[in-house]
């Protein structure tokens, strides 16, 4: 029969070699559909770093901005509200701030801010992604008697403090995170950009 | 066998080549060319400079963004920031005019189009030949007519750099009436008419990057597709080859 | 990965016979010749349209306000979006080349005759669709030729006698081609048509794996010899979709995507025939585009359209014309009685009347997309243009309609003298 002429070992290496030089095409031509979901050049544009003005915050303030559509907390803490936070460590998860991606560097500290007073944070509750209330006081409060002042999500009664640091025994797993940041002058912060010195 | 294949795969290719670049360029019938080279970056720089200095003051370019012009012109954001951003936007946000549209309809009698698309509504060769071919017109409102775009309602942007030019008519016979026979520079400009032969075509290479941004990376990428294409197709063809072996024996 | 199978074949058993039958092991005559190519490649592009169409949608916006600008925002803001548009509007344009020429193979090879014109209807169907979905996909970027090209295609509407003003505000949803007309043209376009189309594939494909496939020789291969060195029951002339023709349509697919890929890199306005130049300027409903004409693929049923003059104070006979033009096609296998398929072995009238109706095609094609009245004061300065174009163009229709007339009393009458069709297929190479 024919069937002896064919040979097998040409016809095998063709196709293989083939179906691989195809494979690698269908590859290349699903990457622009895969990428076509990136955010967009506007997306991009509306996610650029913002520059906002922090003189109007009073001390013990907390006004929101949005960055990349998302709400950050800038709060002008007091120094009564600063003191009380070394004596809270015991009760919190993450009180020396460990988990890095939490923070940029610069914002590891016991403030986890640049400026003491200063807080800045991405005000969405790291469990289910709520808006926490701004709840600022030092006094005792339905969900806990003994506040000394924070952020009390109201979805799933999560808890933070006011550096941000998440209480042991809530749903929520991490500390608010830190956005990038840096002073431009005394009354100014970019929000979106590390400062020159951490770049 | 694999000769013919090539010989065809030749042929078809040779054929495309001649082809295609006579449907690339965009539009402007019965013009002469434009010369633009639309991946000629310096020409795409002095032609944004133009544009910034001269136009955006009355054209927005509505779909083009500051920063994507940094990126495919090979310009820094400072160098785009300082030196083309006159309207005060951020470095993200598209170009926009800031005259206001009110008082451009009261002193043109329609509001200036948008700029983005121009190179591929009208085509490249129309913008370079619309800017090169204002006189002056006392007849009309503005003081300027044009010979490419009859009595448009722009006065001639550039005239500090082209100078001032005038109409030369031609006789008017019984039946025809006075047409425009050619125009003269009457002032010289700051330019000399082929300095400013070239600044037209920079500022019509930028417009045309305008209309299709991609057009840079689409040419790049399809060079590499299309050698990838050919190499499967010749790689198809050699396995196809070799399975009809079977058909032809068979018969 | 055996157990599966098993699993599967167990509880449905009829589907891996069911593949079997109409994908590998669907025996088609071993002399296809180029033409056979385009079938193959109008699934591939049907594929592509639905793919980069699906994504197009993830950023079009269907409202006259946004739309023209969401197509630029996919244009310059989207990663790719620029391939994927490109893909789509090319893709558009080359799903009617492709099918152009198959329907051309069909005719050529008398694939519409006996037993295949239920084949041969469900294409017809399948082209009908196919012009409406690309009318509609045309309109949605909502520029000046979109808009205007949408209110021309809709007032044909209006030529019907009595009802049909009142049909064309019901198309439209407004009095004017507007957002209420964008909205449900999107919604045909990227949903309902689609799945006709689809549908009427699988029936074009199921109707055709019923009777097999013809060949460039029109011998029948299923009643000829039987026994191949495949399988002693299947017809000695025909081999297994799968290895043979797989491989050689993918040779074709490959050919196909380095033209495409031209296009798409290199020329995707394609001179402005594939994205018009008036089609950049937003719609506006106060400035009609100077050189207004449909899309290629459309130019020679619209000249046909534009030819017919209105009498009996009604315009409704270019529209008669320019539907008849299609219905003639779908009338083929009744207009054509020869008893031989393939033009190999037809009379030398068959030939010529084939090469006329190319010819009257291509023209009319010419006419519509404004060619000839470019042309024409060119070549005769000083002649009356419109004249001329009329003249020319009237002819062309003659000529087309005159193809199936001719090709009734031709086939009817006995006049057609055949060449003696062989009893196997030839193969050339």
């Amino acid at each position: 029969m024919a069937n002896e002429v064919v040979d097998h070992g040409r016809r095998r290496f063709l196709t293989v070699t083939t179906a691989v030089v195809g494979g690698v095409g269908v590859v290349a031509a699903v990457v622009p559909f895969i990428k076509s979901w990136e955010p967009s050049a506007r997306a991009k544009a509306a996610g650029a770093p913002v520059t906002v003005d922090i003189s109007a915050i009073d001390a013990g303030q907390k006004v929101t901005f949005a960055w990349r559509s998302l709400p950050v907390f800038v709060v002008n803490r007091t120094k009564d509200q600063l003191a009380q936070l070394k004596g809270l460590e015991p009760r919190l998860l993450d009180p020396q701030s460990s988990n890095t991606e939490q923070q940029p560097k610069y914002a590891t500290n016991e403030t986890r801010s640049i400026k003491p007073e200063w807080l800045v944070v991405i005000g969405l509750c790291t469990h289910l992604g709520c808006v926490p209330d701004f709840v600022p006081d030092i006094k005792p409060e339905p969900f806990d008697a003994n506040w000394k002042g924070g952020f009390y999500c109201p979805c799933h009664k999560s808890r933070y403090d006011l550096s941000g640091r998440v209480f042991s025994g809530v749903p929520a797993p991490k500390n608010l995170p830190v956005p990038p940041y840096h002073f431009v002058d005394d009354t100014h912060i970019q929000i979106g950009v590390d400062p020159k010195e951490a770049g | 066998m694999i000769k013919r294949y090539l010989s065809a795969m030749a042929l078809a290719l040779g054929l495309f080549v001649v082809t295609v670049p006579a449907f690339a360029q965009e539009g402007g019938e019965g013009l002469p060319s434009a010369g633009t080279n639309v991946n000629d970056r310096a020409s795409l720089q002095r032609g944004a400079k133009l544009f910034f200095n001269y136009c955006v003051g009355c054209h927005s370019l509505k779909y083009v963004r500051y920063s994507r012009v940094a990126s495919d012109l090979g310009l820094s954001e400072d160098e785009v920031m300082s030196n083309l951003n006159f309207t005060g936007a951020k470095f993200g946000e598209p170009v926009i005019s800031h005259m206001p549209a009110d008082s451009a309809k009261t002193w043109f009698g329609k509001e200036p189009p948008d700029l983005s698309l121009e190179a591929r509504a009208k085509g490249v060769d129309f913008i370079f030949n619309y800017l090169n071919s204002f006189y002056l017109d006392p007849s009309r409102p503005v003081g300027w007519n044009n010979t490419v775009f009859p009595n448009a309602s722009m006065p001639n942007p550039l005239w500090e750099l082209q100078g001032l030019q005038v109409a030369v008519h031609s006789e008017a016979t019984p039946g025809h009436d006075s047409v425009v026979e050619k125009l003269e520079l009457s002032q010289p400009g700051r330019m000399t008419p082929e300095e400013f032969k070239g600044a037209t075509r920079d500022l019509a290479t930028f417009l045309e990057y305008t209309a299709e941004p991609a057009v840079l990376e689409r040419q790049s990428v399809g060079v590499w597709v299309v050698l990838f294409l050919a190499l499967l197709t010749f790689l198809l063809y050699l396995v196809k080859h070799e399975y009809w072996k079977d058909v032809h024996e068979n018969h | 990965m055996a157990n599966l199978f098993d699993w599967v074949n167990e509880r449905a058993p009829n589907l891996a016979p069911t593949f079997r039958k109409h994908m590998t092991e669907y025996y088609a005559p071993k002399n296809f010749n180029l033409w056979y190519y385009f079938g193959s490649l109008a699934i591939l592009v049907l594929v592509n349209q639905i793919v980069t169409g699906i994504f197009l949608t993830m950023n079009y916006k269907t409202s006259a306000l946004e739309a023209f600008n969401s197509v630029e925002y996919i244009m310059r803001d989207v990663e790719w979006g620029w391939l994927i548009r490109y893909m789509h509007s090319t893709g558009a344009s080359l799903f009617f080349v492709v099918v152009f020429l198959h329907m051309f193979r069909g005719i050529m090879y008398g694939s519409f005759k006996r037993p295949r014109e239920l084949v041969w209807i469900l294409g017809m169907l399948i082209f009908l669709v196919l012009m409406a979905e690309a009318f509609m996909g045309y309109v949605l970027p909502w520029g000046n030729m979109s808009f205007w090209g949408a209110k021309v295609i809709i007032s044909l509407f209006g030529t019907i006698p009595y009802i049909g003003p009142g049909l064309v505000e019901w198309i439209m949803g407004d009095f004017l081609p507007a957002d209420a007309t964008l909205n449900r043209f999107f919604a045909l376009h990227v949903i309902a048509l689609p799945l006709v189309l689809l549908l009427l594939v699988v029936l074009h494909l199921a109707a055709l794996h019923e009777v097999g496939s013809n060949n460039p020789d029109g011998v029948d291969v299923k009643h000829g010899p039987k026994g191949n060195r495949w399988d002693a029951s299947k017809p000695l002339d025909a081999i297994p979709f799968h290895p043979y023709y797989t491989v050689k349509d993918l040779v074709g697919v490959g050919f196909f995507l380095l033209i495409a890929a031209f296009i798409i890199f290199f020329a995707p306005t394609f001179g402005g025939w594939f994205l018009e130049h008036d089609n950049f300027t937003p719609a506006n409903n106060l400035v009609t585009p100077t050189h207004i004409k449909p899309s290629w693929y459309f130019t020679p049923f619209y000249a046909i359209l534009r030819m017919i003059p209105s009498f009996f104070g009604t315009a409704i006979w270019g529209v008669i014309g320019m539907f008849g033009s299609i219905l003639m096609l779908a009338l083929l296998p009744w207009l054509d009685r020869g008893e031989v398929r393939s033009v190999r072995f037809r009379g030398m009238g068959y030939r010529i009347a084939l090469a006329v109706l190319v010819i009257s095609f291509l023209s009319l094609g010419a006419v519509g997309a404004g060619v000839t009245a470019e042309l024409i004061p060119e070549w005769f300065p000083g002649a009356d243009a419109t004249t001329l174009e009329n003249a020319f163009g009237r002819i062309m229709t003659l000529a087309y309609f005159g193809f199936f007339i001719f090709i009734w009393v031709y086939t009817h009458f006995g006049l057609e003298k055949t060449k003696p069709v062989p009893e196997r297929v030839t193969m050339h190479d």
